[in-house]
């Protein structure tokens, strides 16, 4: 847990890149929070680690590359992202070959994680 | 202590996920199509009954969508209820 | 307390921000401070000031204004998500060179950096999505 501000936030993704827009909207809170010096930190579960898959090609969409933004996190200090552990061996996912360095979680530890923060914001 | 407020079918993955992070001292609502995992007898309320958390379902989504919202482990609760529940957790996950 | 409420859902489908209304509402009856209410991506869509609906069913938009003149609520939709689906106020449309504003000038457009300072000045941030 941190953040220089009153509050501690994790940013909670739930669902895939594409399927809506809310992946982007969550992204995009993450970014304005670290422009606003107050850092976030990121939790991937179910359908959301799918945003963490690293061959995403936008070349035949005009279409917003969240790969491209996820991959950018860690150089606006948002270095902190865990991942559902089950959820990444359901959809065979290469965390070795993954956007960014992720620590994996089994259920038990996701919610200790999440007991952590004093704001849970769900994208 | 998370209290978990689940907008989804009883079919969906926010419900699989949901189940998978209800813990002891955890609450739930169920609300819009969440309260279709209030029917009794069926899977979804089945695995609430064996979860630790104690579920909720409100009562005007219930009575909208036809479900009985007074079974036995489901506390019916209204949109006052729903408030008092996060006065008293400190944080809450959605899910839909 | 403090609340804020960040509201992710559309209007007219599902429930979710009919909730978060009701919640609005009931928050401020318990004797809370509502701080702000944040819309983001399809929830900017609760602005829309040309929602029509039959005279049986409830306008969602018209009860956020009224709690926003009743309580001084600050209704917040982002800029960016606003633009994206349509939702533009006078300064905007012109700005865009669209023919009308299309919010109800209740909500004030505004970026993320209003949910950033609810989330720090806030003792709860309750979301509504779906």
């Amino acid at each position: 847990m941190r953040g220089s501000g009153k509050n501690a936030v994790l940013m909670v993704f739930t669902h895939s890149p594409y399927g809506s827009s809310l992946a982007g909207a969550g992204l995009d809170a993450a970014l304005a929070s670290a422009a606003f010096e107050q850092p976030v930190d990121l939790l991937f579960i179910g359908d959301g680690v799918l945003q963490l898959q690293s061959k995403q090609d936008n070349q035949a969409l005009k279409i917003k590359h969240m790969g491209k933004v996820l991959a950018s996190l860690p150089l606006y200090g948002i270095d902190r992202v865990y991942v559902d552990a089950k959820a990444v061996s359901r959809y065979q996912l290469d965390l070795d070959a993954s956007l960014l360095a992720t620590e994996a979680l089994e259920p038990d530890k996701m919610h200790k994680l999440m007991v952590d923060y004093d704001h849970l914001l769900s994208f | 202590m998370i209290l978990h407020t689940l907008n989804a079918s009883p079919s969906s993955a926010a419900f699989q996920d949901c189940l998978s992070l209800l813990h002891a001292k955890d609450a739930l609502v169920l609300l819009g199509d969440g309260v279709y995992a209030a029917v009794a007898g069926t899977h979804a309320y089945e695995a609430l009954q064996g979860s630790p958390a104690r579920v909720h379902v409100l009562l005007s989504d219930a009575l909208l969508a036809g479900v009985n919202p007074n079974v036995q482990g489901i506390v019916p609760i209204d949109m006052e209820g729903l408030v008092s529940l996060t006065e008293n957790f400190p944080r809450q996950q959605a899910w839909y | 307390m403090i609340y804020a409420l960040l509201v992710l859902a559309p209007p007219v489908s599902g429930q979710a921000s009919r909730h978060a209304l009701t919640f609005a509402r009931t928050v401020i009856a318990r004797g809370h401070t509502l701080h702000r209410v944040f819309f983001l991506d399809a929830g900017t869509l609760n602005s829309a000031a040309g929602i029509v609906l039959p005279q049986d069913e409830a306008n969602p938009v018209q009860p956020w204004s009224a709690l926003a003149r009743q309580h001084a609520v600050e209704l917040v939709i982002c800029v960016t998500s606003a633009l994206r689906y349509g939702m533009l106020d006078a300064e905007e449309a012109r700005r865009h060179d669209r023919q009308a504003p299309t919010i109800d000038t209740s909500f004030t457009i505004s970026g993320l950096g209003d949910l950033v300072d609810a989330c720090a000045q806030a003792d709860r941030v309750v979301t509504f999505g779906g």
